[in-house]
C-alpha cells in the first residue's frame, strides 16, 4: 500500500434519515481513506444500504453532512456524486439489461449528444477492459451477461468515469467463493491505487481477508465504529451485529431420529429451462438441502417441483402419484406444501386481507359472509403467531417474517406430506428465521420430505440430511454430514466432479 | 404488450382498480364514493360551460333534461329502456375489469349476438315456434355467440399473448363486417328495399307491465344482484379478484390465471351478446344496418363511474342513460346538441381516472 | 390495363398506410420510453379534426398538418401529466382518452356543421410530400435511437428507469418528451389523413387506425422500419379492400371489408410473444420503489 494514502476522502457526519415512522440512521458518522478498504457490517434494516445511497446521491440526509474530497456536498443528485469521483455498484444491478456493454458505458458517460457508430463505442470498452484486466463480453445484452460479468461491467462503469470513491453494496452475494475471491483481489489493486472503497456484506470471513477498517450498524446506529479490523474478531463482530453471541439458530434439531419412510418426493429426469436431468428423491423424515448461487436453475427447480410450469421430460412425485403441472389445487390435495423464493409474486396477493389469503388455494365453491371469514381465522392466525391487526388487514402491510408465517399457515396446515421450501429465511431478522426454520425441522419430524432450496450455505449446514449443489442446471453432489465446506463451495463454484444422486 | 395483461407480475396496482375492495379504510371511501361523485359534478359543470359558449342558459339546459326524465312523458320508461344495453355489457365489463382484462369489444360482441340471436328466431321453421320458447331460445343464442366472439379474443391473448384490449376492439370491426353482410345477403328480409332482417313479430320482448320499457330491464336488473352475490361470495369472484391483484399467485396456489382470463372473457361476451338481442328484441324490432350505436363504449364509462361493483354499475347505467334521454329533448326543445352527452361523460371518465391516481397518491403520501 | 390497376393499388396503398404509419411511430417512441399510449385512436382523431378545420379555415393543407401536429402535442402532454406525473392507469387512461376524444370531435363538427349540412371538401396534398414527411419521421426515429445519447437515455428508461435514474438521467422528463412527440406523430397521422388523400371530416373517420397501429407496433418489434413496413402491410389490404369492392366477384365485398383489421389482429398474434415489449412499459415511475 502507498504511504501517500490515508488522507480521508469522504466525511459523513451526524447523518440522520427518516422514512415515515422508521427512523433508519440515527447520527452514523463514516469516514473513508484513500488506500483503505471499509467494510460496513449490520443485520438486515440496519441502515448500511440507506447510508451507501446517500453518498451515491440516490437519497438525502434529513441531518449530517456529507463532505467528499474535502468539499462540502450541497445538493444529493447521483449525477453530482458522480461527477465528485463518488461510484455505487448496487446490489440490484443498474445496468439496462437490453443494452450491451458498451451501450451501458456510453449511456454512464456520454461524449455530447450524438453517438457514433457501433465499432467507436466498442473500442472505447476495449481500451479500458485492457486497461483494468476486467473481462466482459461485448456481444450480447448486459441482461445475458453472468452474474459475475455483469459486476465487472459496473466496476469498469465506475473506474470509466474515473471514481475516486467505490462503494459496494453486497458485491459478494451473488458471487461463488472463488468469484468472490478474484472481486477481492480486485478490490485491494484497486485500493493500493489510491481509491477509498467501501464495502457491504453479510460474510464476516470475508471481512477478514479483504477489510482494513470496519464499522457495524445496529438499527441506524454505530456500535462498532471505524476500528482497525484487526481488533475483532468474528465473535465479536457478530456479536456486535446481532446484539448476542449467536441466534441460536438452527441448533435444535429437535432429536430426529432415523425413523424414515423412504423416498416420499421424488424428482425424475426433469428437464426444463437451465435444468439437465435432475433425480432427486427425498425421504420421509429428511430435509435435503439445494446449495448454490442463484441462477444455476434455482428457478426453474422451484417452478417445477412446485408443478407451476409444465416440464419438457420428467416428472414430480409425490408417495409415488405425479403432480400435475398447471393445476395448484391439486398440488395442495396431494400434500405438498409450497414455501415459495418471492413470497410477494407467488405466495400472497398483497391487496387482499390476511382471511382471504388464508383461503387462497382451498377456496369453497360457495364462501360465507366476509365477517364470517375473518372471524374463522382469527385463531389460526393466534396459532402461527402472525402478528397483525387482524382477519381484516392486508397482506401487504405486514412486516416480512410475518409474512413468510402467514404463508406457513396456510401451506403447513394439516400435515403436508412434503414441502418445498425456497429460500424460507430471506429477508427475515435472526428471530424470525429461527422460528421459520423451527416450523420445518417440525414438519421434517413429522414425516415430511422437505426440499430447501438456501442461498446460505451455513443455514443449509445447520438444518440438512443432506446437501446437494446446483450448479448449471445440474445437481452435484450429495454432501452428508459432518459437512465439508470446501467441497461444497468448489461444487457451487461448479468445479466440481458430477456425482449422480440417488 | 403483454405488460398491459395480468401477465404483468411486478405492475404496482395503479389507477382506478386499486380503489376496489378497499372500502374498510378511509381512502376506500373517497376512491369509492367521492371521486365519482366530484367526477360527474365536475363534467356537469365543464358541459354547462360548454353549453353557455353555444349561447344558451346552462340552468335551463339541465332543467330541461331533468323534466324529460322526471316529468316528461315516458321518461323514466325510456331512460330504463336506454339503461338496459348499458347495465348488461356493463356488467360484463367491471366483472373482467376486476381482474385486470381490459376488454374493450362490447360492442361488437353486441353485435354479433344481435345477429345471431336475430339470424336464429327469423330462421325458417324457427319463427313459427310459440312466443315464449322464441324469446328465452333466441337470448341464449345470442349470449353463447357473444361469449364466444369474446372467447376469441380471451384465447388469443393466453395462446399467443396477444393484447386483449388490442384484439377485442380489432373483432368489433370485424363484428361490424359480418352485421353488414347479415342485413345485405345472410338473412335479409326478402320482402325489404333496405337491407334488414326479417322482423321478429313473436320473438320480440313483452313489455313489463305498467311501463313503457320492455323485460329485458327486468333481466339485467336481476342479474345486477347475481353479479353481486358471485363477486363476493363464489370462489369465481374471488378468483377473478385475486388474479386482477396478482395473478401469479393465483396461478401458483389456486388456478391456472388463463382460465379466469378466459372465464371473464367469456361472461363479458355473454352478458354483451346478451344485450345485442335485448335491444333488438326489445327496441328495435329488427336488425338493420345501423345497428352499432356504441353501447359497446358507453358501458365502458358505466364499468368505470360504476366502481366496477355491480351495483354502482346500475346507477351510472341509469343515470348516462338519464342524460341521453334529457339532451334528446334539450336539442329538440333548445337546440343543444345531444352529442354534448358523449362529452361529459367522456369527461367523467377522465376526471375519475385521474381523481383515483390522486387519491392514491394522497394514500401514499408522496 | 392491368398493369395499371396494380400500379394504382400499389399508389392506393402507400396513400392509406402513411396515417397509420405515422400514428405508429408515434406510438413506438412513447413506448419505447415506457408510456403506452393508447389515447393513439383518440389523438390521430383530434388530429384529423383540426388539421381539417384549419385547412378549411386558411385554405391551406400545410397549416392543417401544423394544426394537427399541436393537437396531437397538446393531448400528448395531457396523457403525460395524467400518467406520468399523476401516474394514473394507462390503459384506462388511455381509453378514457380516446372516448373523450371521440365524442369532443363529434360535437365541434356538429356545433359548425349541423346535421344534414354538407361539410365542403378542403384542399388536399398530393402523395410526394406526405411519403417524403414520413421517410423523414422514419428516419428521425431511427437517427434517435441509434444515434443520439437522448435516444439510448429514452430506451433505458422504458426499460429500466431505475437504472436511468441512477445515472441521472430525469425519468419523468424524458416520458413526457416521449409522450409529446408521440401524441405529435398521431395528430399529424390524423392530419394526413383529412388534409391528404380524403379532404374531408366525418365522425370517427380514423376508424380504428390508431389501435392497428398500436397493434402494428408490437408486431413491428418496437422497430422503426418494421412499423412502417407493417403499415404498408395494412394499407395494401386496405387498397385491395377498396378496389375490390367495386368488381365483381362471388366473395362478399364485407370479407374485404374486415380484411385489414383481421390482417392486423393475425400480425399482432404472429409477433406477440416473438418481440421483446419494453420491460417498464405502462409502469409508473416512483423514486426509491423498485
Amino acid at each position: 500500500m502507498v504511504e501517500a494514502n490515508g488522507t480521508s476522502l469522504v466525511e459523513m457526519r451526524g447523518i440522520h434519515r427518516h422514512f415515515g415512522d422508521t427512523h433508519a440512521l440515527r447520527g452514523v458518522d463514516l469516514t473513508l481513506r484513500a488506500g483503505e478498504i471499509h467494510a460496513l457490517l449490520g443485520s438486515n434494516g440496519a441502515g448500511k444500504t440507506t447510508l451507501v445511497r446517500i453518498l451515491a446521491g440516490l437519497d438525502r440526509p434529513d441531518e449530517g453532512t456529507v463532505s467528499v474530497g474535502g468539499e462540502l456536498v450541497e445538493r444529493f443528485d447521483p449525477k453530482r456524486m458522480r461527477a465528485m469521483g463518488v461510484a455505487l455498484v448496487q446490489q440490484h444491478f443498474t445496468l439496462v439489461p437490453t443494452l450491451t456493454a458498451s451501450e451501458n458505458l456510453v449511456l454512464a458517460r456520454p461524449d455530447g449528444w450524438r453517438r457514433g457508430p457501433g465499432r467507436s463505442e466498442s473500442a472505447r470498452l476495449a481500451q479500458l477492459i485492457a486497461r483494468t484486466g476486467l473481462a466482459v463480453r461485448d456481444d450480447v445484452p448486459a441482461g445475458r451477461l453472468s452474474v459475475g460479468e455483469q459486476q465487472r461491467l459496473e466496476l469498469l462503469r465506475a473506474l470509466d468515469a474515473d471514481a475516486r470513491v467505490l462503494l459496494l453494496d453486497e458485491p459478494t452475494a451473488v458471487l461463488t467463493d472463488q468469484e468472490a475471491e478474484s472481486l477481492l483481489s480486485v478490490c485491494r489493486t484497486l485500493a493500493a491505487e489510491g481509491r477509498a472503497l467501501a464495502f457491504i456484506s453479510h460474510r464476516l470471513a470475508e471481512v477478514f481477508d479483504g477489510a482494513d477498517r470496519v464499522t457495524v450498524l445496529a438499527e441506524g446506529r454505530e456500535v462498532v465504529r471505524d476500528e482497525p479490523v484487526a481488533n475483532h474478531t468474528r465473535s465479536s463482530l457478530a456479536s456486535a451485529m446481532i446484539g448476542h453471541e449467536s441466534s441460536g439458530m438452527f441448533t435444535d434439531r429437535g432429536g430426529r431420529d432415523g425413523s424414515r419412510v423412504d423416498a416420499r418426493l421424488v424428482l425424475s429426469e426433469i428437464e426444463v429451462g437451465r435444468l439437465k436431468s435432475i433425480n432427486l428423491s427425498v425421504a420421509g423424515g429428511e430435509i435435503v438441502g439445494v446449495a448454490g448461487v442463484d441462477g444455476n436453475g434455482q428457478s426453474d427447480l422451484e417452478a417445477a417441483v412446485s408443478a407451476r410450469v409444465a416440464m419438457k421430460v420428467g416428472k414430480v412425485e409425490l408417495d409415488g402419484v405425479a403432480l400435475i403441472p398447471g393445476n395448484p389445487r391439486s398440488r395442495r390435495t396431494r400434500g405438498l406444501a409450497y414455501i415459495p423464493s418471492d413470497r410477494y409474486q407467488f405466495g400472497l396477493v398483497g391487496s387482499m386481507d390476511l382471511s382471504d389469503n388464508l383461503d387462497l388455494g382451498r377456496v369453497p365453491r360457495w364462501r360465507r359472509s366476509r365477517t364470517k371469514r375473518r372471524a374463522g381465522r382469527v385463531d389460526e392466525l393466534a396459532l402461527w403467531d402472525v402478528r397483525t391487526s387482524g382477519p381484516g388487514a392486508r397482506a401487504s402491510s405486514l412486516s416480512g417474517g410475518n409474512a413468510q408465517k402467514l404463508v406457513l399457515a396456510r401451506e403447513l396446515d394439516g400435515t403436508p406430506k412434503a414441502v418445498l421450501a425456497c429460500y424460507p429465511t430471506r429477508g427475515l431478522d435472526p428471530g424470525a428465521a429461527d422460528s421459520v426454520a423451527a416450523r420445518l425441522v417440525r414438519c421434517a419430524n413429522e414425516g415430511a420430505a422437505v426440499l430447501w432450496i438456501g442461498a446460505e450455505l451455513d443455514e443449509l449446514l445447520a438444518v440438512a440430511d443432506r446437501i446437494v449443489v446446483l450448479a448449471g442446471g445440474r445437481l452435484l453432489g450429495p454432501f452428508f454430514p459432518p459437512f465439508d465446506r470446501a467441497a461444497i463451495g468448489l461444487a457451487m463454484a461448479g468445479e466440481s466432479h458430477e456425482v449422480t444422486v440417488p | 404488450m403483454s405488460t398491459v395483461t395480468p401477465e404483468q407480475p411486478g405492475t404496482p396496482p395503479g389507477g382506478f382498480i386499486a380503489g376496489v375492495g378497499r372500502r374498510a379504510t378511509s381512502g376506500g371511501v373517497v376512491s369509492q364514493i367521492v371521486v365519482p361523485i366530484a367526477a360527474v359534478a365536475t363534467a356537469l359543470v365543464v358541459g354547462g360551460v360548454l353549453i353557455a359558449l353555444d349561447g344558451t342558459n346552462a340552468f335551463s339546459a339541465y332543467r330541461e333534461v331533468l323534466r324529460a326524465v322526471f316529468v316528461g312523458k315516458r321518461g323514466l320508461s325510456d331512460t330504463a329502456t336506454a339503461a338496459t344495453p348499458l347495465i348488461l355489457i356493463g356488467l360484463g365489463y367491471s366483472i373482467a375489469y376486476r381482474a385486470r382484462v381490459f376488454t374493450i369489444g362490447g360492442e361488437g360482441q353486441y353485435l354479433i349476438g344481435a345477429i345471431a340471436g336475430t339470424a336464429w328466431v327469423t330462421a325458417g321453421g324457427i319463427r313459427t315456434w310459440p312466443g315464449f320458447s322464441l324469446v328465452l331460445t333466441g337470448l341464449i343464442v345470442a349470449a353463447i355467440a357473444g361469449a364466444a366472439w369474446s372467447g376469441i379474443a380471451g384465447w388469443l391473448e393466453v395462446r399467443f399473448g396477444a393484447n386483449v384490449v388490442i384484439s377485442s376492439l380489432m373483432l368489433v370491426y370485424v363484428a361490424g363486417s359480418v352485421l353488414q353482410w347479415a342485413v345485405r345477403t345472410g338473412i335479409r328480409d326478402p320482402d325489404s328495399f333496405v337491407p334488414n332482417s326479417r322482423p321478429l313479430l313473436a320473438a320480440q320482448l313483452p313489455r313489463l307491465p305498467g311501463t313503457h320499457t320492455h323485460i329485458g330491464f327486468a333481466i339485467a336488473i336481476v342479474l345486477v344482484p347475481i353479479a353481486a352475490v358471485f363477486m363476493a361470495r363464489h370462489r369465481g369472484g374471488f378468483r377473478v379478484i385475486a388474479t386482477g391483484f396478482n395473478p401469479n399467485a393465483l396461478d401458483a396456489n389456486e388456478v391456472s390465471k388463463k382460465k379466469i382470463v378466459l372465464l371473464v372473457m367469456v361472461i363479458a361476451g355473454a352478458l354483451a351478446g346478451l344485450a345485442g338481442m335485448v335491444e333488438t328484441a326489445g327496441s328495435t324490432g329488427r336488425l338493420g344496418a345501423a345497428a352499432s350505436v356504441g353501447f359497446g363504449f358507453e358501458a365502458i364509462i358505466v364499468a368505470m363511474v360504476g366502481r366496477l361493483h355491480p351495483i354502482g354499475v346500475a346507477v351510472a347505467a341509469l343515470g348516462l342513460a338519464g342524460l341521453t334521454i334529457g339532451f334528446e329533448s334539450t336539442q329538440r326543445v333548445l337546440d343543444v346538441p345531444s352529442t354534448l352527452v358523449g362529452v361529459i361523460t367522456a369527461l367523467i371518465v377522465v376526471f375519475v381516472v385521474i381523481g383515483d391516481a390522486l387519491a392514491n397518491r394522497g394514500r401514499e403520501g408522496r | 390495363m392491368d398493369v395499371l390497376l396494380k400500379i394504382a393499388t400499389l399508389e392506393a396503398a402507400i396513400r392509406l398506410s402513411i396515417p397509420v404509419a405515422l400514428a405508429a411511430l408515434g406510438a413506438l417512441i412513447s413506448e419505447r420510453t415506457g408510456v403506452l399510449n393508447l389515447g393513439l385512436e383518440g389523438m390521430m382523431l383530434s388530429g384529423a379534426f383540426a388539421g381539417y378545420m384549419a385547412n378549411e379555415v386558411t385554405g391551406s393543407p400545410w397549416v392543417g398538418l401544423l394544426a394537427g401536429i399541436v393537437v396531437g402535442c397538446g393531448f400528448g402532454a395531457l396523457l403525460a401529466l395524467a400518467v406520468v406525473t399523476i401516474r394514473a392507469n394507462q390503459v384506462v387512461t388511455g381509453i378514457a382518452f380516446t372516448l373523450l376524444a371521440s365524442s369532443g370531435t363529434t360535437y365541434l363538427f356538429q356545433l359548425k356543421y349541423s346535421i344534414g349540412q354538407k361539410p365542403p371538401r378542403v384542399d388536399r396534398l398530393g402523395m410526394p410530400p406526405l411519403v417524403a414527411l414520413t421517410l423523414v419521421c422514419v428516419f428521425a426515429l431511427w437517427f434517435l435511437f441509434q444515434r443520439t445519447t437522448i435516444g439510448l437515455a429514452m430506451a433505458a428508461t422504458g426499460e429500466s428507469p431505475e437504472a436511468a435514474d441512477a445515472l441521472g438521467y430525469r425519468v419523468v422528463r424524458l416520458r413526457w418528451i416521449a409522450a409529446i412527440i408521440g401524441g405529435g406523430l398521431a395528430g399529424l397521422g390524423g392530419a394526413a389523413l383529412t388534409c391528404g388523400p380524403l379532404g374531408l371530416f366525418i365522425r370517427d373517420v380514423t376508424a380504428g387506425r390508431g389501435w392497428v397501429a398500436l397493434a402494428l407496433v408490437v408486431f413491428a418489434g418496437w422497430r422503426p422500419g418494421m412499423a412502417v413496413a407493417g403499415a404498408f402491410l395494412f394499407g395494401l389490404c386496405d387498397a385491395s379492400q377498396l378496389r375490390l369492392q367495386g368488381t365483381k366477384t362471388d366473395i362478399p365485398y364485407e370479407v374485404f371489408l374486415a380484411l385489414p383489421y383481421v390482417v392486423t389482429l393475425a400480425a399482432l398474434v404472429l409477433r406477440a410473444r416473438a418481440s421483446r415489449t419494453p420491460s417498464a412499459l405502462a409502469v409508473p415511475f416512483v423514486r426509491g420503489v423498485h
